[in-house]
């Protein structure tokens, strides 16, 4: 049923009912692929636009390959069924734009304390409220960070073309599993219903990762310590024989609630960040080009990346040394890496399809010196190569 | 190129854009497709995009396009400013009247005369645009058809599709 012990059946559905090649496809299509590829098996969802098509898809391939789709009465269930199956040993998606992302938050959080991975894709829409509903726009780039209450730490990536989102989504899979965390997949409105080639991989050439189980039943009474020293906790799952307490309250190491000793919360929630603190080599990633003797700085991530790669080549052939930085994991920012740049380059211009966000996490790693501009486009009409070029002259 | 096809919700334009894209893929071309609807099931504006290139594409829209495909008033007057200044025009010359030099054919009309449903004209602009341009070949659009459509109505679709190329190849 689950991947995990099921390899060899699951390669053969995989191989059977997906041959590899080169698709002409959206990237929502893409995305549940990369879903599919990386071993999610379980998907509970409330469709929304322009999310839909990843339900859908899922909603379709799933049963094929003895996995689950569940129709939920609305986006707080949704959330709830994945962290419920998540700890029967499913891996677990949904997908979900801006309203829908907003009525989540809860539960993430739940996720977050609960140590449950899963993986929640918010198709970012143009916001607030409902605001245009079939329009792109990445103005989730905070609500993913700070979207729900209290101290946590939170993984999340945005891919940058549907290619993009099916090994992003595989790789937002290994996260979550490695270190039992949710992730946040920050993809949007634009790329989830643009068209291209993609190419769908032979399913040997996909690396999946595993949570850890408990080795032992000592291991197994404390589903929220450390005994490996590297912040991860094995998890013990529903069904396996294990007595287990799970609780979104404050619980010490064996699960167990308690609310009152400062110490018990302080040790859990600063756990829980060292956890992802410690672990940057899992999910570190950004891309770079030009970035060696750049003299000004393009930043930008997800969609707009896009065109702002067709900006720096387009400055480079007119003599101007402009670079780009990606950040592909957005949360937590690539700080270290974003002040060394900072210090080589005079001009940073920050691109995305919002009126300045991701540009509030670049100012913290640059000095006073640098030249800060952002490149803000909101209505969800994309940025253009010419739009982004002109900004890069207009600092030369 | 970056072409844009521009309909009425129900014309079937979004369908002529994956498709066109589709032979484009096929071709081994670079491809980006995208559109551009109304949240109205039928009747609002309905806009496909579609650009091919040999070169790499970074450009998610189309920012001018080159040709601009409209099979009703109001997907043109949406977009016709987004079509250049030497750029082609093509439309159902029954139902669209444009403010500039154009091309074009009575879609629709063709299409019931030559499959009897006017929601084929989707398939006759098709045939028209490629002809008329030969953005890519005429065999690779027929195969896209026969992956893309509905099982059970390739024939019918590629009746619509020769009905369009023929009249553009006139």
């Amino acid at each position: 049923m689950i991947v995990r012990g099921d390899e060899p059946e699951q390669i053969r559905l995989l191989k059977k009912l997906y041959r590899p090649g080169n698709y002409f496809m959206q990237g929502n299509e893409a995305l549940a692929y990369g879903a599919i590829f990386a071993g999610c098996r379980f998907y509970a969802g409330y469709p929304i636009t322009p999310s839909s098509e990843i339900a859908e898809m899922m909603a379709r391939e799933l049963p094929k390959l003895g996995g689950y789709y569940l129709q939920m009465e609305d986006e707080i269930g949704s959330i709830a069924a994945m962290v419920g199956a998540s700890w029967t040993g499913f891996k677990v998606m949904t997908a979900t734009a801006g309203p829908g992302f907003s009525l989540m938050q809860e539960n993430l959080g739940y996720a977050v304390m609960t140590e449950t991975p899963l993986v929640l894709v918010d198709v970012q829409r143009s916001g607030p409220s409902t605001g245009q509903a079939t329009k792109g726009a990445q103005g989730d780039f905070f609500q993913a960070r700070w979207g729900t209450h209290g101290d946590h730490p939170i993984v999340a990536l945005s891919p940058t073309s549907g290619q993009d989102a099916f090994w992003e989504t595989i790789r937002a899979f290994n996260i979550a599993e490695r270190l039992r965390t949710p992730v946040v997949m920050l993809f949007d409105g634009v790329l989830a219903h643009t068209r291209e080639l993609v190419k769908i991989p032979d399913v040997e050439e996909v690396e999946i990762t595993y949570r850890k189980l408990p080795k032992n039943e000592e291991e197994a009474k404390l589903p929220f310590g450390d005994p490996h020293g590297d912040g991860v906790p094995p998890m013990p799952l529903f069904g396996h024989g294990y007595f287990t307490h799970v609780t979104g309250s404050t619980h010490k190491e064996n699960g167990l609630r308690d609310v009152y000793t400062p110490e018990v919360h302080d040790r859990l929630v600063r756990r829980l960040h060292r956890k992802i603190e410690k672990n940057k080599d899992v999910y570190e990633k950004y891309e770079e080009h030009f970035t060696e003797d750049a003299e000004i700085l393009v930043v930008s991530w997800g969609v707009t990346a896009r065109p702002a790669l067709g900006a720096v080549l387009k400055a480079r052939e007119e003599g101007i040394k402009a670079g780009l930085f990606v950040p592909k994991t957005v949360h937590p920012f690539p700080g270290e890496r974003m002040k060394q740049l900072g210090k080589r380059v005079r001009a940073v211009l920050v691109a995305e399809m919002n009126l300045g966000q991701m540009i509030i996490e670049v100012e913290r790693y640059i000095n006073d010196d640098v030249l800060l501009k952002g490149i803000n486009k909101i209505g969800g009409v994309p940025l253009t190569v010419e739009e982004i070029l002109r900004e890069i002259r207009g600092v030369a | 190129m970056q072409i844009r096809l521009a309909g009425i919700g129900g014309q079937g334009v979004v369908l002529a854009g994956v498709i066109l894209g589709e032979a484009a893929a096929i071709e081994g071309l670079n491809v980006l497709q995208t559109q551009d609807y109304s949240s109205a099931s039928r009747g609002g504006h309905s806009i496909a995009d579609v650009i091919i290139s040999k070169e790499p594409i970074y450009d998610v829209m189309v920012t001018k396009a080159d040709v601009l495909v409209a099979l009703a008033q109001l997907g043109y007057d949406t977009v016709k400013e987004s079509l250049k200044e030497d750029g082609l025009l093509i439309i159902d010359t029954d139902l669209v009247k444009p403010d500039r030099d154009y091309i074009g054919a009575p879609f629709t009309r063709l299409a019931e005369e030559s499959t009897g449903l006017s929601l084929t004209v989707n398939m006759v602009a098709l045939g028209y645009l490629v002809a008329k341009t030969g953005v890519v070949k005429k065999e690779n659009v027929e195969e896209a058809i026969r992956r893309r459509v509905p099982k059970g109505t390739e024939e019918i679709n590629l009746k619509a599709f020769a009905a369009g190329f023929e009249e553009g190849s006139k």
